[in-house]
């Protein structure tokens, strides 16, 4: 009995590990974060090989995420896209992704800007707070259901929870275009 | 031993009471009527249960000095009425007192005739000042400063942008909460001049701590100047670092969240940086304002105050002496 | 210009907001399109305009030809109406920048001809000449910053050889303005912003004001907080009206910049009002103050047009004014005082208006602060009536009849005002925001102005973004946002006839009559907005909302527009 009780309590340590926070990247750190390596078309291509050193911070961790969908609300994303749905800008949770779904596509259209209206954040974002925000716009349209999940909406519900996976749903209904 | 304890006593009491003595955030040192009924209520309060405690422990003590008494039928009856005696005692204190506090807080809300009306508002973790006037154009906007002229009611209205904090300047007023999409309202009147602590009231976030706000009373005239100075625009660069510091920051990152008035800068996420000098302390009452904290606080505020909203900014060393240099000029 | 004429003229400018009309075959009012011959109608022309986006203008008739101005990246065709098969006689393809594409989405693009020359305004700024015979270009200007999210808006209004525009950028914090060309050269005469000091409005000694009084200074400043103007929005809203007896330029501002209200204490001026400018030299001469410190960005969006009319015994020319706010102005253009002004649509924002400022009663219910959603308010974003775009979705009125013909929305909506950040170029909003309602969301009303009530309405399952077209045979051509392209008998509302055009219509249908003589009707389809395949209708909020409120519009499956042209045989 005393045996299981110890097993169980060491057991039920174990999940104990906490998330980490990384509440900054150390300059050289950010500098390199900067590092991508576009294709030629500017849609695709490699991820600063930091980010691997790093563990992907901004794909699965939830304070990151979190972090993006302040800045989502604070940048005005919201004016062109809306919650996801698109105003003036396309929709980005329906899973059709006009300059790539990759993060380093949508690192580049925030940096840089894309044509036909998306402008260039580059002078207005810190790196950390751009790969922040390329999390949390991936994770609108994601088409798999994440446990990473950003903190839930403090203002009008307008839409599904972003780590269930909404663009999920082009794939049964039919595809908006 | 048992001396050894009092003579220990003897020091520490004296000690721990010598934190009461400050009166830049004490409930106990009352700056304005607000207050001062507040601490009234408290002595009251610690008064009367005091009394209360007295006369209890001394009914306990002669119970155990009597307890050999046999019982007797006419003692059930005498205790029957003491015990009625009692809970009647009761029953009057604690209306008496719940009606005293209740006077004392009714007073605190008072809508008072021509106030001078402030809306605060709570980020993590800093506030929001906005100055309201009848007049639109004298309406401005600043941050983690509050200044207030002597004997007149000021309003407080005061909500919050992300999560609930409380405000609570202690030495003038009680503990009122800034929540999101709501409007309460605290008045508060100082009648000595002087710079009052506030201090966010309700567990906020990581940096609940370091969310404080100095509160400064003072005379009508000097009130008046003060608002007319934070009326202007921020002042023109002086030196050529000066300029070269406006230049970055309108440019670059800062101007996305922080406003100067009379720059192109019009960020509304930060703090209104218009007169940032001109205030005592930056980053909600975290260092004091001097062109070293500032330039400290740019160059790394995740150290300074780790988890707030503002990032780190690459800058080269020139940047930041120069960026740094026209901040601590905006008086 | 001999009376005849202008009364002619006067009548087309009631057919909605087309004032450019004024080329000579256009004037003429085909009398064939009545009640007997509606039926008859037929298509003769549906010609792709080539783009997705907003059809929200008019074609143009003039002499033998039909202009038509396709949304962003605009093209302009000019259409032979006397040759088989309606050749193309030219067309143009002005330089575009793909920046604007998003800017541009919802402009209206209607143009203007006068003296031989086809004037229009394009998604990226400019302001064109062509020669209308040939379509070579005289004058190319850029009137507006795209970068900062400035557009020009509105069809340009040709009056005593000056082209008007008006500039818009409310929702990016741009101050709009007003702008007087030379239409021989492309020559700025003036410009005068909505917002901020006189000397920039163009306020001075001749500036009167019936509600506001006191001529207190600069109070595109002063009634703003530090500052908060020089991102005020107040751009072209409702078009422009020529009003040729006091030579004055009328049109509606737009609303104040940011949504968020708590940000911008004050009236707000000169935000969301009517303005009336001298046409010479573009100074104010009067203002109304229809929504101060509007709350719901609305701004006085809807139509503005001139009418002769019967005004208790004597027969006067006043300003009609079908407001986004959901009342019917009407108006003495001579001095901008506010004669009568009554609901059209269910307005629960406002309890009425008030009898001493001419403004709306608030409803407190319906008050809106930061991080709060408010439920329930009526109308809705764009507003009761218009398409949230100057000239789109205009009134017409009917003489014979006495009647107003307003496109309307019965929308309501729920608005969570939220901490709106201003970035220059970058939308300046701060709003969360989707409508409600169900059907019928949209209706056509005809509104008697002598008495102030409906004397009809014709209801529609969704709300009518597009412009009414009256015509002098009793005949309300108007569209719908489901596509169907129909005409009432103008006196009892009965639908005589109707059309289906694949996609929806949110233009302003045109009148004229074809070099045969026989009497015709233009319109554009091609909705844009909730039609976009780019929307992802399971986001309330998307398209301002419309995702929700509108959930059930089917998408158009072939979202280009074409133009129709329908003919008697």
């Amino acid at each position: 009995m005393i045996e299981r009780c110890v097993l169980f309590a060491v057991l039920s340590l174990t999940a104990c590990k906490r998330e980490m926070r990384d509440l900054r990247s150390d300059p050289p750190e950010a500098a390199a974060l900067d590092q991508v390596r576009p294709m030629e078309n500017r849609i695709g291509g490699a991820a600063p090989r930091i980010m691997y050193a790093l563990g992907q911070p901004y794909e699965g961790n939830a304070y990151q995420l979190n972090q993006g969908k302040r800045l989502y609300d604070w940048f005005g994303c919201k004016g062109c896209h809306a919650q996801g749905g698109g105003v003036i800008g396309p929709a980005l949770m329906d899973g059709w992704w006009r300059y790539g779904s990759d993060p380093v596509s949508i690192y580049l259209s925030l940096r840089d800007g894309r044509p036909n209206g998306m402008p260039a954040f580059g002078q207005r974002m810190t790196t950390d707070q751009m790969w922040q925000l390329t999390g949390y716009i991936r994770s609108l349209g994601s088409y798999r259901p994440s446990t990473a999940a950003p903190s839930r909406n403090d203002e009008m519900q307008a839409r599904p929870a972003e780590n269930r996976g909404p663009a999920a749903a082009a794939l049964i209904a039919r595809p908006s275009r | 031993m048992i001396r050894r304890f009092w003579r220990r006593m003897a020091w520490i009491v004296p000690l721990a009471c010598s934190a009461c003595g400050e009166t830049f955030q004490s409930a106990l040192q009352p700056a304005g009527p607000h207050a001062a009924s507040l601490a009234r209520l408290i002595w009251s309060f610690t008064a009367i249960c005091g009394v209360i405690w007295l006369l209890v422990m001394l009914v306990l003590l002669f119970a155990l000095w009597r307890r050999h008494r046999p019982a007797e039928a006419r003692h059930e009856r005498r205790a029957t009425a003491i015990i009625g005696a009692a809970v009647a005692a009761t029953v009057l204190i604690i209306t008496g007192l719940t009606l005293m506090s209740y006077a004392a807080t009714r007073g605190l809300s008072d809508d008072a005739p021509d106030p001078v009306v402030i809306r605060v508002r709570g980020y993590q973790w800093w506030w929001e000042v906005t100055y309201a006037d009848r007049r639109p154009e004298r309406t401005f906007v600043t941050a983690n400063e509050i200044h207030i002229p002597l004997h007149r009611p000021v309003r407080l209205e005061l909500t919050a942008a992300d999560v609930i904090h409380s405000f609570w300047v202690p030495n003038l007023a009680g503990k009122q909460d800034l929540i999101p999409g709501r409007n309460n309202t605290l008045t508060i009147v100082a009648d000595a001049p002087g710079t009052y602590r506030a201090q966010c009231a309700e567990f906020c976030g990581l940096q609940h701590a370091h969310m404080a706000l100095p509160v400064i009373a003072e005379d009508a005239a000097a009130f008046d100047t003060w608002r007319q100075a934070q009326l202007a625009e921020a002042p023109a660069p002086v030196t050529a670092e000066q300029a070269a510091g406006r230049d970055f920051f309108t440019a670059g990152p800062c101007s996305a969240c922080h406003t100067v008035r009379g720059t192109s800068a019009a960020g509304r996420l930060g703090p209104d940086l218009t007169h940032v000098a001109s205030r005592q302390t930056i980053a909600a009452g975290q260092l004091p304002t001097t062109r070293g904290s500032l330039a400290a606080w740019i160059a790394d505020p995740q150290t300074i105050k780790p988890g707030n909203n503002m990032p780190l900014v690459p800058m080269t060393p020139d940047q930041l002496q120069s960026v740094s240099a026209w901040l601590a000029s905006l008086r | 210009m001999p009376r005849a004429v202008l009364r002619s003229t006067q009548i087309v400018l009631l057919l909605g907001m087309v004032m450019a009309f004024a080329g000579p075959a256009a004037a003429a009012d085909p009398p064939a399109l009545d009640a007997a011959s509606a039926p008859r109608l037929r298509a003769i022309m549906a010609l792709p305009t080539e783009r997705s986006g907003a059809n929200s203008g008019a074609v143009v008739a003039a002499g033998t030809t039909l202009f038509v101005v396709t949304p962003y990246p605009q093209r302009v065709k000019a259409i032979a109406l006397d040759r088989p098969g309606f050749p193309t006689r030219w067309s143009y393809t002005p330089p575009s920048t793909p920046e604007a594409t998003a800017l541009a989405a919802n402009m209206v693009t209607t143009p203007a001809v006068a003296d031989g020359r086809l004037l229009f305004v394009t998604g990226n700024g400019h302001a064109i000449a062509l020669d209308a015979q040939s379509g070579t270009v005289l004058w190319d200007t850029i009137q507006a910053d795209v970068s900062q999210g400035e557009m020009l808006a509105g069809p340009p209004l040709v009056v005593d050889g000056r082209v008007i525009l008006g500039s818009q950028g409310d929702d990016f914090g741009v101050r709009g303005a007003m702008l007087a060309l030379d239409a021989a050269s492309g020559r700025r005469l003036w410009r005068y912003t909505n917002v901020g000091p006189d000397a920039d409005v163009g306020i001075g000694g001749g500036f009167r004001s019936v509600a506001l009084p006191n001529a207190e200074p600069d109070r595109g400043l002063v009634t703003w907080p530090a500052g908060a103007w020089q991102q005020g929005g107040g751009g072209l809203s409702a078009g422009v009206v020529y009003d040729t007896q006091h030579e004055l330029l009328i049109h509606g501002t737009g609303h104040p910049a940011p949504w968020q209200p708590d940000v911008r204490q004050g009236d707000n001026l000169w935000t969301s009002g009517l303005f009336a400018r001298d046409v010479a030299t573009g100074q104010a001469r009067w203002f109304d103050p229809l929504n101060p410190h509007d709350l719901y960005a609305l701004g006085a969006g809807g139509s503005l047009l001139q009418a002769e009319l019967d005004w208790h015994g004597t027969r006067r020319t006043l300003l009609l004014h079908a407001s986004a706010n959901g009342y019917v102005y009407v108006i003495d253009p001579a001095d901008g005082r506010i004669l009568d002004a009554h609901a059209f649509v269910p307005v629960t924002a406002t309890t009425g208006i008030d009898p001493e400022t001419g403004t709306p009663q608030r409803n407190p219910a319906m008050d809106v602060s930061t991080n709060s959603t408010t439920r329930g308010i009526c109308p809705g974003w764009p507003g009761a009536t218009g398409g949230g775009v100057p000239g789109a979705g205009s009134a017409a009125f009917l003489p014979r009849t006495g009647l107003l013909y307003i496109p309307a929305s019965l929308l309501c909506m729920d608005f969570e005002p939220r901490q709106a950040n201003y970035l220059p170029g970058t939308p300046y909003t701060g709003a969360n925001l989707r409508t409600t309602g169900t059907p019928p969301r949209g209706a056509l009303i005809a509104w008697d102005v002598a008495v102030a009530r409906p004397a009809w309405r014709v209801e529609e399952a969704f709300p009518l973004r597009g412009g009414v077209l009256a015509t002098e045979g009793g005949l309300v051509f108007y569209g719908t946002l489901d596509g169907w392209f129909k005409a009432a008998d103008a006196g009892d509302g009965r639908v005589l006839w109707q059309f289906q055009t694949g996609a929806g219509i949110v233009s302003q249908p045109v009148a004229f009559t074809l070099p045969d003589g026989r009497a015709a009707v233009a319109v554009l389809s091609g909705a844009g907005g909730l039609a976009n395949p780019d929307i992802d209708r399971r986001d309330a909020t998307a398209a301002h909302g419309a995702a929700n409120g509108l959930r059930d519009l089917q998408p158009p499956t072939d979202p280009i527009g074409r133009l129709y042209v329908f003919a008697l045989p």
